[in-house]
């Protein structure tokens, strides 16, 4: 296969094939997948439930054999060990030991690099203070919220400091603080030049922060591509104005009828739900007591 | 609820315990004991629970007989692992008792001890265990060690297993009866009855009995057989007082034990060569034990209850009454007479008569002096010894003719007819011919067929002196 | 004296040929079948896997990194810790509370109330602590699988080989931590249980011999020709042989490597447990007399010793020095047949080999032995020394356990795993005697009897015919057929059971208990050897069991 340096993953007709107890097929999960992550891009696997991006990432890690295709990853075959060196991966959910209190999570993982005692020290403490668990650091995972636990998913995820950084659904059980924080963290590892693959199917989040994406649906790739250019439509032109009285929107009706076109749709222009709500927690947060009051008729 | 701590919540719930303990205490609290039950003396029986005490449960317990406690002494120990076995004891006894036949087997007396008990801990009151594997120590494993202290610490150890079982099933007469019968015939009659009886007084292992005697076996330093006769009338009045029959013979036979006893102890005493006034009292108070205690006691029969001994007046009174009956069995006498020939009867009374006269006795020890004589070889004095204990012997035998078809009497006759004549041919060179007149003459003409058969024990006896009869 | 109680030293090679020949075919069998399938599947490219895997494995192990290893066994033992599963303890203590309700008393001798003490302590602590390691073993990796947090460590750079390592040091280390509380528990039990004037439990250190016989007529072959043997006296379970008193009947043992300087303070003492037999009641009061002989079979120099009492089913002690010591002084005074004085280390036991000659002069009377009946009692060794070894004997068996445990969860979930260690934990315990008759055409009981009709053919042949075991069946080519066949499934009958280990082999209980060392020859290096033997193709077995398992596959 060949792999240019730039390409940090390569699969070549990647099929995934679940087979019953008796050998015979029963699922395809996963039919000829052929993508090429490049070094330092967010990619998002983008699909419904079941569309076979999460089989996708197994396969990556190893964790499943294909039943026919190839894949590379940074270099290597997906069952070599050694790949494992550089990557990182945030499974879908935390899948971590109960037990263990977020700092021995970390140590733990940390020894599994051979990392020498003093280097991991440091990143755990490091990592603590980025995810924003140093007030749980002590506390065993067991008594964690979901989010609290997704965070320490991440932080394991990069305790060795990778290049590629596998993140399954990261948003998925995070309030929208969270979620935000996650993204923003995404960015900023894209920003260190690390690369990111994700799948999610929350289109909001993959639209924030992936620069190309792959649809998948029922095994198959849909739609492959940047999402500037995958979401931009090159029929409609939205026109944003300030307050128009009617008398002026009659006018700017007529213009547009001049010109062959025609108003689809007016309206105040919202921002999305995620936005708002940041916004009013982020206003609550500093003005603290202020109540929604609804108007009087 | 909900506003309150942690702490007080569990409080809460101790408090809930503690209301719910209320009805289990009420219901099921044992009885109370009103004595120690563990260290007793063996033997002793005595009501330990309280009428009426204890819970609901215990009081219905006890009311109809259903508790443990109604059987003897309960081990916690072993309630504690058959309510750990649930339901499988059965299968986990069987288990054992296949490892302890192996371990017998395989000569592992260490483990088949400990096996045994594991098998009692599961099976305490299945009176047929007790009996077997008490046998099992006493006699079988006994007879497998070669020293004859080892055999006496294990016939020791049948005993005390014994005991122990009695323990258990105070209730019953049977396991009373079988330490007495281990104490006294295992003891009194193996063929080691000499050091074993000595042991029994007189400890082989003085580091552990420094006082001479087991305490547990024999707290009263007593002959075995008068500590066997203890254990006779412990299962007797066992058996009266809790109104259960035995189930090991007839209850005739079984009643004579403690009188049996007395008669063994004076045998026992003869075969040591023991024939001065304790010897003889000893069959005086056999007689009265047999005849007074034993004779007078009633047992059940189809016609209401008899005793054996009836006087002569009684007699009469019996047989005017019996005139008008038809039949043979509805007689009194006819049941007396067969519970006399069941139990032996008249053969011991008369024995005990004759054995308490200073005369017989006096028969006996020149008997037994003439041949401890022969065999320090003064074959002439045990010659003239023998004559005049024959002659002795001779009138007692006039005077009680019925003794002449004791079995017992024909081989002690017999036998100093050997020893005798044995001496004559060594001393004269020939021995009295059937048409010379001598001392037991007919005795000895009349039973020439058992001759061939005692010449063994008399060849025996004149090596060791070792005495098998 | 336990009748099957009988140490032999073990052979190594023998052990190290049978292992060899085992694994090859083993290793054949699965390469052959796995080579088939994988070809059956996908030509020739499934045979270049093979070969991958193969040499995968060898890579693999090469890169083992002892502190992943080291981290994953420390994590295995957190795991354990913190979900309590050492809360055995307290169900130890409350053993040990009530333990005495469970113990007979027995004060016919100390050896055996030592011997009852010391099997309930090592009974008790194996059958405590190998249920729950072996348990936590079956369980660790199904678990571990099942709540997928072995994803995020086999998306590390961890080896498969290290995971199961990782995790066999791990349980090992409860194992041992569990075992060294227990032990020194029981340990204190046993020495505060034993009265004092038992005197101090100890470790007794034997040389044995080897044991062979010599007719009534003092030959040593029979009218057969067949090497002389002692009288058999109907005992149930055949072990010792017996010599007729007053005869030239003799047991001889040859000691191999007695040395002055090896023996106690310079003195020769021979331990013996001969059984009595009476043929008659002879002397009831006094035990069978028996007469032990020294021959130095390099010089022929003969010294007869003092007479003996044998105390049956006692350890009969008899020291040499003292009991041929003449005067108040108690000098050692040794004459031989001719009468002429000789010295005990410059005649008797100059060459290092010794023999021993048993008669029993009772007459009419039977003394029974086997070999290691009797023995040279060297210095003793604390009773410390035989009790650590002892314990160390259930280190290795739990060691088989958590090894068998981890590899099973390897490929089966919790508990089938369990089950599997179980079956072959069980089949090892309590049936490795029959599989060991079913193989081989001895008696175990009685090797001199041939056994015959063992195949499954010959046994249906036989059983409707109404032919018993004695009796030979015709020789025709039918019945060189079904031998033919029969032949073939003995063989791999013979090879099955070595997949079996013999657990009970770990059992030193009949050493400790008896107040022997546990000896390194006879007992520890075969359970070591075993144990290894075992373990490394175990591993390996888990290594590929985990490494072609698709962990996410349900």
């Amino acid at each position: 296969m060949s792999t240019s340096p730039e390409n940090v993953i390569v699969t070549r007709n990647l099929t995934k094939t679940y087979r019953d107890f008796w050998g015979r097929p029963k699922v395809k999960a996963l039919n000829s997948l052929s993508i090429d992550v490049k070094r330092g891009e967010v990619f998002g696997l983008l699909g419904p439930n079941g569309s076979g991006k999460t089989t996708t990432l197994k396969l990556l890690l190893g964790l499943l054999f294909p039943t026919d295709g190839e894949v590379s990853i940074l270099g290597r075959p997906a069952t070599d060990v050694s790949k494992n060196e550089k990557i990182g991966y945030l499974p879908e959910e935390s899948y971590l030991y109960r037990f263990l209190n977020a700092e021995e999570t970390l140590d733990f993982y940390g020894r599994l690099f051979d990392m020498p005692a003093s280097v991991r020290k440091e990143r755990t403490r490091e990592l603590i203070k980025m995810v924003q668990l140093d007030h749980a650091k002590r506390r065993q995972l067991k008594e964690y919220s979901k989010g609290m636990t997704r965070r320490i998913g991440l932080a394991q995820a990069l305790i060795n400091d990778p290049e590629l950084i596998l993140l399954d659904e990261p948003t998925s059980g995070l309030d929208p603080i969270g979620s935000r924080d996650m993204k923003d963290l995404i960015i900023g590892l894209k920003e260190r030049g690390k690369t990111v693959v994700m799948c999610s199917h929350l289109l909001a989040d993959v639209q924030d922060v992936c620069d190309r994406i792959a649809i998948l649906d029922g095994g198959e790739l849909k739609v492959f591509g940047r999402v500037q250019d995958l979401l931009k439509d090159q029929g409609v032109t939205q026109i944003k104005t300030s307050k128009l009285p009617p008398e002026a929107m009659k006018e700017v009706e007529a213009v547009l009828q001049k010109h062959g076109s025609k108003v689809m749709e007016v309206d105040n222009p919202t921002a999305t739900l995620e936005e708002l709500f940041i916004k009013t927690v982020r206003e609550s947060a500093a003005r603290p007591g202020q109540r929604y009051i609804p108007p009087s008729n | 609820m909900s506003n309150l701590t942690a702490f007080q919540r569990k409080l809460v719930y101790v408090g809930g315990i503690l209301l719910l303990l209320v009805p289990i205490v009420l219901l099921g609290s044992p009885p109370d004991a009103n004595q120690e039950p563990s260290r007793k003396r063996p033997g002793e029986t005595e009501v330990r629970v309280k009428a009426g005490s204890g819970g609901l449960l215990s009081r219905l317990r006890q009311q109809h007989e259903l508790g443990e406690v109604s059987l003897g002494d309960v081990d916690p120990t072993s309630s504690t692992m058959n309510l750990l076995l649930l339901g499988f004891r059965g299968m986990a006894t069987s288990r054992l008792w296949m490892d302890a036949q192996d371990q017998q087997k395989r000569k592992e007396w260490a483990e088949l001890d400990s096996t045994i008990k594991s098998i009692v801990l599961l099976q305490p009151h299945f009176l047929k265990v007790w009996h077997f594997q008490g046998w099992n120590l006493a006699y079988n494993v006994s007879a497998e060690w070669d020293a004859v202290a080892d055999r006496y610490y294990w016939v020791k150890h049948g005993v005390k297993f014994y005991m122990e079982g009695k323990d258990r099933n105070e209730k019953f007469p049977d396991l009373y009866w079988y330490t007495g019968d281990t104490l006294g015939k295992k003891i009194g009659r193996s063929d080691e009855w000499k050091q074993f009886r000595e042991f029994f007084r007189n400890e082989p292992d003085k580091e552990q009995f420094p006082n001479g005697f087991d305490p547990e076996v024999n707290p009263d330093k007593k002959d075995n057989y008068l500590a066997a006769r203890d254990w006779f009338l412990k299962a007797n009045d066992a058996a009266d007082q809790y109104n259960n029959r035995q189930r090991i013979m007839a209850e005739p036979l079984f009643r004579f034990y403690p009188a049996r006893a007395k008669i063994d102890y004076a045998l026992a005493l003869q075969r040591e060569g023991n024939f001065g006034e304790e010897s003889r009292a000893a069959w005086e108070e056999a007689f009265d034990e047999w005849a007074n205690k034993y004779g007078r006691e009633e047992f059940d029969c189809p016609i209401g209850r008899v005793y054996m001994e009836v006087t002569e007046e009684e007699a009469q009174q019996f047989q005017a009454a019996d005139q008008d009956k038809p039949e043979e069995n509805l007689k009194t006498l006819h049941w007396v007479s067969r519970y006399q020939d069941m139990c032996n009867y008249r053969y011991w009374r008369t024995r005990c008569k004759i054995e308490g006269e200073s005369d017989m006795a006096a028969a006996h020890r020149a008997l037994f002096e003439a041949e401890e004589l022969y065999r320090s070889a003064d074959f002439d004095t045990a010659i003239s010894t023998y004559v005049d204990g024959m002659k002795k012997y001779e009138a007692m035998l006039e005077k009680y003719p019925d003794l002449k078809d004791d079995d017992n009497t024909i081989e002690e006759v017999m036998i100093a007819q050997l020893f005798w004549r044995d001496a004559l041919r060594i001393v004269e060179g020939a021995e009295p011919s059937d048409e010379e007149d001598f001392p037991l003459k007919d005795m000895w003409i009349k039973h020439q067929n058992r001759k061939p058969m005692l010449l063994e024990e008399f060849q025996r006896r004149q090596r060791t002196g070792g005495r098998t009869i | 004296m336990q009748l099957s109680f009988d140490p032999r030293p073990f052979d190594l090679l023998g052990g190290l040929k049978v292992w060899g020949v085992v694994c090859l075919v083993v290793v054949a069998l699965a390469w052959g079948i796995a080579g088939l399938l994988m070809f059956l599947q996908s030509g020739a490219p499934g045979l270049a896997r093979l070969i991958d895997l193969t040499t995968g494995l060898i890579r693999d192990f090469l890169q083992t990194s002892p502190r992943r290893v080291w981290a994953l066994a420390v994590h295995t033992f957190r795991e354990a810790a913190r979900k309590r599963a050492l809360w055995v303890f307290a169900v130890f203590a409350v053993l040990f509370l009530f333990a005495g309700w469970f113990m007979p008393e027995l004060k016919q001798s100390p050896d055996m109330a030592i011997r009852n003490y010391v099997s309930f302590v090592l009974r008790t602590i194996t059958w405590l602590t190998i249920p729950v390691v072996g348990l936590l073993a079956c369980w660790g990796l199904p678990e571990d699988i099942r709540l997928r947090s072995l994803h995020t460590v086999v998306t590390k750079p961890v080896r498969r080989q290290e995971i199961v390592l990782g995790r066999i040091v791990g349980f090992l280390g409860i194992g041992l931590l569990v075992l060294l509380i227990v032990g020194s528990v029981g340990y204190v039990w046993i020495v505060r249980q034993v009265p004092e004037n038992f005197g101090q439990v100890t470790a007794r250190v034997p040389i044995y011999g080897e044991l062979r016989f010599l007719t009534r007529e003092g030959k040593s072959e029979d009218e057969q020709g067949m090497e002389a043997s002692g009288v058999n006296v109907g005992d149930e379970a055949i072990f010792r042989q017996f010599v007729e008193g007053n005869t030239q009947a003799r047991a001889i043992w040859r000691f191999e490597g007695v040395d002055m300087n090896r023996l106690q303070n310079g003195q020769l003492i021979l331990e013996s447990t001969f059984q009595s037999f009476r043929t008659h009641k002879g002397k009831v009061d006094q035990e069978l007399l028996g007469q032990f002989t020294l021959v130095n079979p390099k010089n022929g120099v003969r010294v007869p010793l003092q007479t003996f009492f044998n105390r049956e089913f006692r350890r009969n002690s008899y020291n040499v020095t003292e009991r041929n010591s003449r005067g108040e002084g108690g000098k050692l005074e040794l004459k031989d047949e001719q009468g002429r004085t000789v010295d005990l280390a410059k005649d008797v036991l100059d060459g290092g080999q010794l023999d021993v000659e048993v008669a029993c002069l009772s007459p009419g009377q039977f003394m029974g032995m086997a070999r290691p009946d009797l023995f040279i009692r060297l210095p003793d060794r604390a009773f410390l020394t035989a009790y650590g070894k002892g314990l160390f004997s259930i280190f290795l068996m739990l060691t088989m356990i958590v090894v068998l445990g981890v590899m099973s969860g390897c490929f089966l979930k919790g508990p089938v795993a369990t089950m599997l260690t179980g079956f072959i934990f069980l089949v090892g315990r309590l049936s490795h005697d029959f599989l060991q008759q079913l193989t081989s055409d001895k008696l175990l009981d009685n090797p001199k009897l041939q056994m015959r009709g063992r195949g499954l053919l010959e046994s249906l042949y036989r059983l409707p015919t109404h032919l018993g075991p004695q009796i030979e069946v015709e020789d025709n080519t039918t019945q060189r057929v079904i031998k033919a066949i029969d032949n073939i499934e003995l063989n791999a009958l013979w090879g099955v059971k070595y997949l079996f280990p013999d657990f009970t082999q770990f059992d030193a209980t009949a050493f400790v208990a008896n107040s022997f060392d546990v000896p390194w020859d006879a007992a520890l290096l075969p359970n070591l050897a075993t144990t290894i033997g075992f373990c490394v193709p175990w591993i390996i077995v888990g290594y590929f069991a985990l490494k072609c398992r698709e962990l996410e596959a349900k």
